[in-house]
């Protein structure tokens, strides 16, 4: 009895979302056919689903994808490695701390993807310049989120590090790194989203790259139901990534 | 008067404090990387122009009318977009916010669909609104929808539910409670919505005016780009991001808060 | 002659639906307020006190009987009555002067009068000198006053307290009541105070009524006839320490009978991983 009127009452809300949505389609699908919508603006959503296959055959999507995943990867590592490193470096050196961490918050703010064609003179109209824009874009948080992970362990943990005698090498490695570890992990994780949408923004933009320039290229082509089916795949694929980040960094902290 | 300690002065709590004096250090010396970089010849010419070339484009940029124009047509551009998006933001907020069944049903579409790349839309923008400025506001709508619309919601979620119960005590109508209730109890998240919803809407559009514009600051950053004309492109950089940082601080220094935040 | 009452609370039944099934919190509760009457309602945590509070102040519908005010039955919160609760509710973005407005602001009064109105309230709970400062600068027993100081300004028949000093110190707590107990006696208020406190029950009223533990009913009401005007110092008396005694010989069945449930209700949720 107790199950069941649970999940009746959590999977209520779901399907109603769900089917909303579904509806909607149908609905444009319907106003598209009766010519309400232009075709030629919006593709009907069953030819969008149709060239999916299209697109995935013959549009290389599996390469594509392996490139966008190949630059987020080098992004995150970098962004990991310098990120963490930073905050670190940043914690143990309290003068610099109170210098620049300001400075930090504000390029976190900045939209450094607006700043491209600096980069595309300086690095080129290829990866480097892509990684690097996702690079400086997602490496504030990582730094900050660090700094955060660090400097908030709980004064009571401390104490009782303290207590025992630790020296502040053990006091860092055996106290207040692990206690860091899931806010770090969070910062890492906004990273690589930011990452993500930098690096796929950049492709569409400069018309190099994986994802972000099928979807360009699909546009330039006039491909309508392609474009549209491109954009939604990418979506998709961000979404997805989300999830999987979010699953992976509760699995971090089980606890809370 | 009991005698009372004083509490010692802090070390390096001096007035022109040690902070600031690192601050100009670190702001000298990239400034003396840049200056040397830019005249040793290593990168080809303007790549990394000298900051005096910088200075002068910036100064030339001020005295141009066609600048200004160009800076109106991208804030009205944002204006509009922070207002639609903002605007249909704040509803569906509302919305999510007070009704836990609509929550559960449409919210985590919102949550997972926000953190996507937006400017990938910008064809379908083009084709739905056409190449005027039209399609960069539908951009830029777009992408400040989202924020908008989840920290409302997430703002109405924590208030204080004692709150509520006293305004229903006072036997407070829907609209006094509001206005009296709801609004201020929610000013911070919506500051903090209006901040990160100017960011993307700055973001969207812009880089929607870098990919076809005729006009606005993103059409002639990339302009400069494409004339190789690097200190007119830095001095716009420059310009920009300074505008940018400016009013994200202004916004939350109206609201209260203190710090710079955008995630 | 007892006046007649000015709360009626006939038969009451609240039951909740919860994931474990059917959970009645309040069993049948009758009782009276007489007018100017200072009654408190005690019992162990979990004796559907806060519940009874909650459907007396309107803002919970009872499955059962009848609660009135004046003849009145409620459905709602009653204008005649006031409630102060046990959390924190004070309105953090205004200062104290328009916190005490607030229900004024509510029936339209005009600025000039609300503040004079205000004023008056907060000179009553102790809190002139701060009308302009914000509940964050001030300590949890003030703002605890600024919450009893604005259901004071809609000028209640019955005021309706729920441990309004739980969350504070016993020594904080003691001066409070000793100042809730003047302004009671002051404006001669009606009130009605559910606590966990038998020092305080005792300190403060004219009559105690004990709850079991779930489901609540009433166990007994004890009249308490200590000479008034009282004041803390009161709790040193015999008599006082007589009827803390009696009272929590009552309770006392009752509270171990509620540590017991709670207890072989943790262990039974211990087994269900997460």
């Amino acid at each position: 009895m107790r199950a069941s009127t649970l999940s009746r009452s959590a999977l209520a809300p779901k399907l109603v979302g769900a089917g909303s949505l579904i509806g909607f389609l149908v609905v444009v699908e319907l106003l598209i056919r009766i010519g309400a919508i232009n075709r030629f603006i919006v593709p009907p959503p069953s030819e969008i689903v149709g060239s999916f296959y299209r697109i995935v055959t013959q549009e290389h999507v599996f390469s594509r994808f392996v490139m966008t995943a190949w630059e987020c990867f080098i992004t995150g590592a970098m962004i990991t490695i310098f990120g963490i490193a930073g905050g670190l470096l940043l914690h143990r050196f309290e003068l610099l701390r109170r210098a620049t961490e300001t400075w930090v918050a504000a390029l976190a703010a900045a939209p450094i993807v607006l700043a491209y064609p600096l980069f595309m003179v300086l690095f080129g109209r290829n990866a480097l310049t892509i990684i690097m824009i996702g690079f400086v874009a997602a490496l504030p948080p990582v730094i900050l989120k660090t700094l955060e992970g660090i400097a908030g362990t709980r004064r009571v943990l401390i104490n009782v590090g303290r207590s025992l005698n630790l020296t502040p090498m053990q006091q860092f490695w055996k106290i207040q790194l692990p206690a860091a570890l899931p806010v770090i992990f969070t910062g890492v994780r906004l990273g690589l989203i930011f990452a993500l949408i930098n690096v796929v923004g950049v492709e569409f933009l400069i018309n190099y790259g994986g994802l972000g320039q099928l979807i360009n290229d699909l546009a330039e082509r006039y491909d309508l139901a392609g474009t549209y089916a491109a954009i939604c795949f990418v979506i998709l694929v961000s979404v997805l990534f989300y999830m999987f980040l979010e699953k992976a960094e509760r699995w971090l902290r089980p606890v809370d | 008067m009991a005698a009372t300690g004083r509490l010692t002065h802090k070390a390096g709590a001096s007035p022109i404090g040690a902070v600031t004096l690192l601050r100009i250090a670190i702001v000298v010396a990239m400034l003396i990387v840049w200056e040397t970089l830019s005249r040793s010849g290593w990168l080809y010419r303007d790549v990394i122009p000298s900051l005096l070339t910088i200075a002068k484009a910036l100064a030339d940029l001020f005295t141009q009318r066609g600048f200004y124009f160009d800076l109106g047509v991208t804030a009205a551009e944002i204006a509009a977009a922070l207002a639609i998006g903002g605007g249909f933001g704040l509803l569906a907020g509302l919305l999510l916010g007070a009704n836990r069944f609509l929550s559960k049903a449409f919210e985590s579409y919102l949550y997972y669909l926000g953190p996507t790349p937006k400017i990938i839309f910008f064809p379908v923008m083009i084709m739905w609104f056409g190449v005027g400025p039209e399609s960069k506001v539908a951009l830029g709508t777009l992408s400040c929808f989202f924020p908008a619309a989840l920290s409302v919601a997430a703002g109405m979620r924590q208030i204080d539910k004692v709150l509520i119960r006293v305004s229903k005590s006072f036997r407070a109508n829907t609209w006094q409670t509001v206005m009296k209730i709801y609004l201020p109890a929610m000013r911070h998240p919506i500051i903090n919505g209006v901040r990160l919803g100017f960011g993307v809407a700055l973001i969207g559009t812009l880089l929607a005016e870098t990919k076809l514009s005729n006009k606005g600051i993103g059409f002639q950053i990339i302009n400069a780009y494409s004339t190789f004309d690097m200190p007119r492109m830095y001095a716009m950089l420059v310009v920009l991001f300074v505008l940018a940082i400016g009013v994200n601080a202004l916004i939350g220094r109206l609201g209260g808060l203190s710090s710079i935040r955008r995630v | 002659m007892p006046a007649e009452p000015i709360l009626v609370v006939d038969d009451v039944v609240v039951g909740f639906d919860t994931a474990e099934g059917p959970l009645i919190a309040v069993d049948h509760v009758s009782f009276d307020v007489r007018p100017g009457e200072f009654l408190s309602v005690i019992g162990p945590s979990g004796c559907g006190k806060s519940t009874l509070f909650n459907v007396i102040g309107g803002l919970l519908a009872h499955n059962q009987g009848r609660v009135a005010v004046s003849g009145e039955q409620i459905n709602g919160p009653h204008k005649s009555i006031g409630m102060v609760f046990q959390e924190e509710s004070t309105f953090p973005w205004r200062t104290v002067i328009d916190n005490v407005a607030f229900p004024l602001e509510l029936i339209g009064l005009p600025k000039p009068e609300r503040i004079k109105r205000a004023r008056h309230f907060i000179a009553l709970v102790g809190l002139d000198g701060f009308e302009n400062r914000y509940p964050g600068e001030l300590s949890g027993g003030m703002r605890q006053r600024v919450s009893l100081a604005r259901t004071l300004a809609s000028e209640p028949k019955i005021l309706l307290m729920d441990e309004p000093f739980a969350a504070l110190d016993e020594q904080t707590r003691l001066l409070l009541g000793d100042k809730v107990l003047q302004i009671q006696q002051q404006l001669k208020q009606t009130t009605l105070l559910i606590t966990h406190n038998i020092t305080e029950a005792v300190q403060m009223s004219d009559r105690i009524l004990v709850m079991t533990y779930r489901p609540g009913t009433v166990k007994r009401i004890v009249e308490i006839d200590l000479p008034r005007p009282r004041s803390s110092a009161i709790v040193s008396s015999d008599a006082f320490g007589r009827y803390v005694a009696a009272i929590w010989g009552d309770l006392r069945e009752e509270a171990s009978r509620g540590m017991r449930d709670e207890e072989s209700h943790a262990l039974q949720h211990h087994e269900t991983p997460t």
